[in-house]
């Protein structure tokens, strides 16, 4: 089967129905998270099928500033649990089809613009259920053609050995790349736009030169280019853990900016603003800190659908 | 475990001597005249001194605001350096609203320990946590203590002798560091088996944190609390594994220590204590490195740091804030 690479915007033209590789957690999340924040940028019935990480796919989604309380109270985000998903992809083909059918058709009833589903599909090809993951796939594409249903299925090479994953991605025509700058299975960087990146995950002894590396790196790009921002922006809404060398690395890397640029940090967690404090952050005038507020505080858990 | 700055951040304005007294009403007559000097200078005395030496002093000067009786010691107190940073947060406190302070401490046999080595410490310690605060600190030993090493120690730590009610320069004055090599930290009472036990390397000190933290919100720590909590073991940890041995074992004990309430946890490594008292001076904040510690004491109640012949060992108690 051809299968093409695209970015996760295309399935808001062409793509509908398309596999992702992820590879670490942190990866996963932001997959998902990316895949759900678009549904529901298009009004999309959007279900989240659980294997048991949904609690980290809301977070994830809360520090993106989704209003998970909102979106549960107009039923836009649905969490599967993971019985439920395990029960619906070991059930024969065609009851499979006729789910998937009524699912979009109760959607559109609903006035959603359509449906979108994501997670680890990770129940179907299992013995004894008579059917192989790729005749579900193609199952899963024949009922879903011509409609508004968007599917992403979720592998990671955490969970699933080579040759598995090798032989989902043969199962689809379309994968959804994106690139890293970093990912260590414990932090994850990436770049969000000229000057700036994201930071997931946890900052200790095993990273921390990372950071120091891809914080000399940025700064070095700003300098060589006039057109570049004289801010340099780390999202970090998605940091857990700063130690204390990590905390000192962000504060003198600002202080050893030059007058003309800064080092922002936008969606400060208070534990890592903690550590910023004792580490003095507050002091050093190139570092701007923008604390995460109170989402998480605030957080309301979304209904499952059992 | 190693710490890399040891070095002082600023010129030391600490004075640090130690008087003599045989008996309580020659204790009170070389204190009363530091008392009457530094009360008609409008300078703040902090007493660290026993309950019957306080009310004395106070019956004789009155309940000036300038007299501040620092905290007690407290049963769970047992180890030098955790007093000794206790004391400087303390007296920085006073220093930062009131100016330099006289302080006045004086030994207490229950916190003698198995040997009296508690004051050796304790003094050593004093020496690097207050060595930039501006504080005149007057340490009064019994000349008859019941552990020699009380004297012994007390001869070593103390840059000037009260001698006559003058201070003089002490001859045997060594610095704080070379003082402890000679007397190292006690260790602490063992505490049986740990709730816990975590062996960590460099790469799994994220599963420990995890591992810690799940076990404090467990028992009812809040979750700040909790996380400031696993900050200080992060931090002490990875001092283990950067400089000490490749894995660190962390011992987690949930229910206090049998004297005090609270989480204790002990971090253990096989390598060479290369500074005696780490932590205990606030770090330059141009320095890199060397601020993990002090900021575990800041967030502990107590963090006691001592060797053997298998290595590097650091006891912290956490207690729920009140």
């Amino acid at each position: 089967m051809t299968r093409t690479v695209e970015d996760m915007s295309s399935f808001g033209s062409s793509v509908t129905h398309a596999c992702a590789v992820a590879v670490s957690d942190e990866h996963l999340w932001e997959l998902s998270s990316s895949f759900i924040e678009d549904g529901i940028t298009a009004g999309d019935h959007v279900l989240y099928f659980d294997d048991g990480t949904s609690d980290r796919v809301l977070e994830r989604l809360l520090d993106d500033g989704l209003d998970l309380g909102g979106l549960r109270d107009a039923g836009q985000l649905e969490v599967v649990p993971a019985e439920a998903t395990r029960a619906a992809l070991r059930s024969p083909i065609d009851m499979f089809c006729q789910l998937l059918t009524a699912t979009v058709d109760s959607a559109l009833e609903g006035g959603f613009s359509g449906v979108r589903w994501t997670g680890r599909f990770n129940y179907g090809p299992t013995p004894g259920n008579g059917h192989t993951q790729r005749e579900y796939e193609a199952a899963l594409d024949s009922t879903i053609r011509g409609r508004p249903a968007r599917v992403l299925c979720l592998y990671d090479r955490a969970h699933f050995p080579d040759d598995v994953i090798e032989a989902m991605r043969t199962a689809h025509r379309v994968e959804i790349g994106t690139t890293t700058i970093y990912d260590d299975n414990l932090l994850r960087v990436t770049a969000t736009a000229q000057g700036s990146a994201r930071l997931a995950g946890e900052v200790d002894y095993s990273n921390r030169a990372q950071v120091r590396k891809l914080l000399a790196s940025e700064l070095d790009t700003a300098l060589r280019s006039p057109a570049a921002p004289r801010e340099i922006r780390l999202d970090v809404s998605s940091l857990r853990f700063v130690d204390v060398a990590g905390a000192v690395g962000f504060v003198h890397s600002a202080e050893e900016f030059p007058s003309s640029h800064r080092l922002v940090l936008d969606g400060v967690r208070p534990r890592v603003a903690r550590v910023l404090d004792r580490c003095g952050a507050p002091f050093a005038a190139q570092l701007i800190t923008h604390a995460h507020g109170e989402r998480h505080a605030a957080a309301l858990p979304v209904e499952v659908r059992v | 475990m190693k710490i890399e700055s040891t070095r002082l951040a600023q010129a030391v304005t600490l004075r640090h001597r130690c008087g003599f007294y045989s008996a309580q009403r020659h204790l009170i007559s070389q204190v009363d005249p530091i008392m009457a000097a530094a009360l008609a200078r409008d300078t703040t005395v902090a007493l660290a001194v026993d309950p019957q030496t306080a009310e004395t002093v106070i019956d004789t000067f009155g309940g000036s605001e300038q007299l501040v009786r620092l905290s007690e010691p407290g049963p769970g107190c047992h180890s030098g350096q955790t007093l000794a940073a206790r004391r400087a947060r303390e007296l920085r406190e006073l220093v930062r609203d009131r100016g330099p302070v006289v302080m006045i401490g004086q030994h207490r046999s229950e916190l003698d320990g198995a040997d009296g080595s508690f004051w050796t410490e304790l003094d050593a310690a004093f020496g690097v946590a207050l060595a930039d605060v501006p504080v005149e600190l007057t340490c009064f030993y019994p000349e008859l203590p019941l552990h020699q090493a009380v004297l012994d120690g007390a001869r070593q730590t103390h840059p000037e002798l009260l001698v006559g009610g003058v201070p003089v320069t002490n001859a045997e004055h060594q610095c704080p560091r070379t003082v402890l090599a000679e007397y190292p930290a006690p260790n602490p009472d063992l505490l049986g088996a740990p709730d816990l036990q975590i062996e960590c390397g460099a790469w799994q000190l994220n599963e420990m944190r995890h591992t810690v933290e799940q076990a404090l919100i467990g028992v009812g720590y809040g979750r700040s609390r909790a996380e400031d909590i696993v900050l200080a073991v992060n931090e002490v940890a990875t001092n283990a594994v950067e400089y000490g041995s490749q894995d660190a074992r962390v011992h987690l004990w949930l229910d206090g220590d049998g004297t005090t309430e609270g989480a204790v946890c002990e971090v253990h490594d096989h390598g060479t204590l290369h500074d005696p008292l780490p932590g205990l001076a606030a770090p330059h904040s141009s320095d890199p490195r060397g601020r993990g510690v002090w900021i575990a004491r800041q967030i502990c109640e107590s963090l006691h740091v001592w060797s053997d012949s298998s290595g590097t060992h650091v006891r912290l108690h956490a207690g729920r804030p009140v």
